[in-house]
């Protein structure tokens, strides 16, 4: 469980978070939802700790992240961001195996193997295993750097819009990996995601942010309602049930934008 | 697409150094062991020390940087040795090359790249701030500030001593004395080492700072730790050599294009290698071909950058 207390976060004097308090169950798929500029990212980022917030502090459990090393933190929270753009001549193979950073520093030990090989089938990433990854399709490297942070095996994984720039049917690939890694392994998934149905179809849980306070959270058939999707994204929604999930359509809002 | 083994094969470009060093110490020597070969090892001393650092900086200074076409130079440690050297002459004239001994002069420039690097970190990093692109920013500009100072200096002083002051701004490797490379190697072995024993976290490095740190790479330290290792070393080499300006984006980029992997096991050999067989060349080429009618930066700047251009063309032509 991560227990986010009274966070507040500023650049200068401008606020982009502020008095947001809230909680993220333990081995369930979290989606951090809402508008631009609502304070998703920088959220996650304080979780990651890649950034500090200017008041209040984050519980892991009951240990307060501020206080960890960097290297126990990144054996019990991976974070992806959006993958490096600049051409890394690595393997996938070479790339996961990064993940194993934290356990051996470098040298890798035959349990570090394992974990490689183990994340890799995971993926299904066995024929592009010596790739190098400048040459893989967006989808496929996002599944590699997927890959890397899988074999970090931590409890809870950290993920800013991994969907971001994918086609469909590596979003499903992707989101349904995420949901895999939860019910199999146990483990906490938190995402950024800005496509509302990958959230409503895939997590357990939602937290939904507007203009950098909490706007609503808890789970995914409490708060995913109509009213609440319209009063979160000043759209006109109309949530459509069936036997394969639900669709939240928000493609033809009737009446004006405001 | 060509596939390279991942375990690189090292005997090749050993063979070529080592035969290009062979020819660069024996080539019309008349086999004299008195003067021209001893003269000749420690000229081949300087070019392997300053090797060794001008590939080991530049690469280390682009994976910090996340970027290819920058390099230690830009951060102005040249543009203080030179500063250095103008005000050294213009305090004391042509006496300075008495009054401050040639080994006193190598540890007061190295020392005074020492404390420029270690007070534009503290500077920058006093409010916490660790954006490496204000940092190369903040280089460039005291660059070419304390250029300008260089030139105003240089106006006051007289065109004789303007000639022995133009003579530092070349790269040249018969300035070294041999106490000198013994000091010199003995600081470049160190920091070799040092950064040798924390390979892995370069690897890591290149990755960026997010997912650096995210895999447990306390970012800020090491890269302290690297801006200071980087430091000592472009002292060394800018003392030992005189500025190699743009060197080390050639060399850098040429061993990326030829090791196929970013792993530092294997850029930072052949970095080393590639740079020493650059000198080499250059300096064959000044003493056989040339008889010192040209300079090691002119040749080397021409060599490289044609063979720079030349595969960023072919390059573009594969994608």
């Amino acid at each position: 469980m991560i227990t986010v207390n009274n966070i507040h976060k500023n650049y200068g004097s401008k606020s982009v978070l502020s008095e947001v308090s809230v909680q993220f169950p333990k081995g369930q798929v979290t989606s951090l939802i809402g508008p631009n500029g609502a304070g998703k990212s920088t959220l996650l980022m304080l979780i990651a700790r890649l950034l500090e917030p200017s008041q209040g502090e984050i519980l892991l459990g009951e240990q307060s992240i501020a206080g960890m090393r960097t290297s126990d933190y990144a054996r019990q929270v991976a974070t992806l961001r959006q993958s490096p753009d600049f051409n890394l001549r690595l393997t996938v193979e070479e790339l996961v195996a990064f993940g194993r950073f934290p356990y051996s520093r470098g040298a890798l030990t035959p349990d570090d193997h394992r974990a490689i090989n183990d994340a890799i089938a995971f993926l299904s990433l066995e024929p592009l295993r010596r790739t190098y990854i400048d040459e893989l399709s967006g989808g496929q490297r996002q599944m590699a750097f997927l890959a890397m942070t899988v074999a970090q095996q931590t409890q809870v994984l950290l993920l800013d819009e991994p969907l971001n720039n994918l086609d469909m049917k590596h979003a499903v690939q992707i989101m349904r990996a995420l949901r895999r890694l939860c019910d199999e392994q146990g483990r906490t998934v938190i995402l950024v995601v800005h496509d509302i149905n990958f959230a409503a179809n895939y997590s357990d849980h939602i937290v939904a942010m507007k203009d950098g306070r909490l706007a609503f959270s808890g789970p995914v058939a409490e708060v995913v309602t109509e009213p609440r999707l319209q009063a979160l994204y000043e759209l006109d929604f109309d949530i459509v049930r069936n036997a394969r999930g639900c669709l939240c359509n928000y493609f033809n809002p009737s009446g004006e934008l405001a | 697409m060509m596939r390279l083994p991942t375990r690189p094969a090292i005997w090749p470009p050993l063979l070529i150094l080592l035969a290009l060093a062979a020819t660069f110490v024996f080539w019309s020597s008349g086999f004299d062991f008195d003067y021209v070969i001893p003269k000749r090892l420690a000229r081949l001393a300087a070019i392997v020390t300053g090797g060794v650092c001008v590939a080991f900086s530049s690469i280390l200074f682009q994976t910090i940087a996340g970027n290819r076409i920058l390099t230690p130079a830009v951060m102005g440690y040249e543009a203080v040795y030179l500063l250095l050297q103008a005000l050294l002459i213009l305090a004391m004239g042509t006496q300075a090359l008495v009054v401050v001994s040639q080994i006193n002069n190598f540890f007061l420039s190295i020392a005074f790249m020492l404390a420029y690097s270690w007070a534009i970190h503290r500077w920058l990093l006093r409010d916490r701030k660790n954006n490496v692109y204000f940092l190369l920013l903040l280089g460039l500009v005291l660059s070419m500030v304390i250029g300008t100072f260089t030139q105003f200096v240089q106006l006051r002083i007289s065109p004789g001593e303007f000639s022995i002051l133009q003579g530092y701004s070349y790269t040249s490797f018969n300035r070294a004395q041999p106490m000198q490379l013994l000091y010199s190697g003995l600081l470049v072995a160190a920091a070799c080492v040092w950064a040798w024993k924390t390979l892995p976290v370069l690897d890591v490095l290149s990755l960026g700072r997010d997912q650096a740190t995210s895999l447990g790479v306390s970012y800020r330290r090491y890269v302290q730790f690297y801006l200071s290792l980087i430091a000592l070393l472009v002292a060394v080499s800018t003392s030992l050599l005189g500025p190699t300006a743009f060197m080390g984006i050639f060399v850098a980029n040429i061993t990326y294009a030829l090791a196929g992997s970013v792993r530092h096991r294997i850029t930072l050999p052949l970095g080393c290698a590639i740079a020493i067989a650059i000198f080499l060349l250059a300096q064959l080429l000044v003493e056989h071909v040339f008889n010192y009618k040209t300079t090691v930066s002119i040749l080397v700047n021409l060599v490289c950058g044609a063979y720079f251009l030349a595969l960023m063309v072919r390059k573009q032509g594969r994608a």
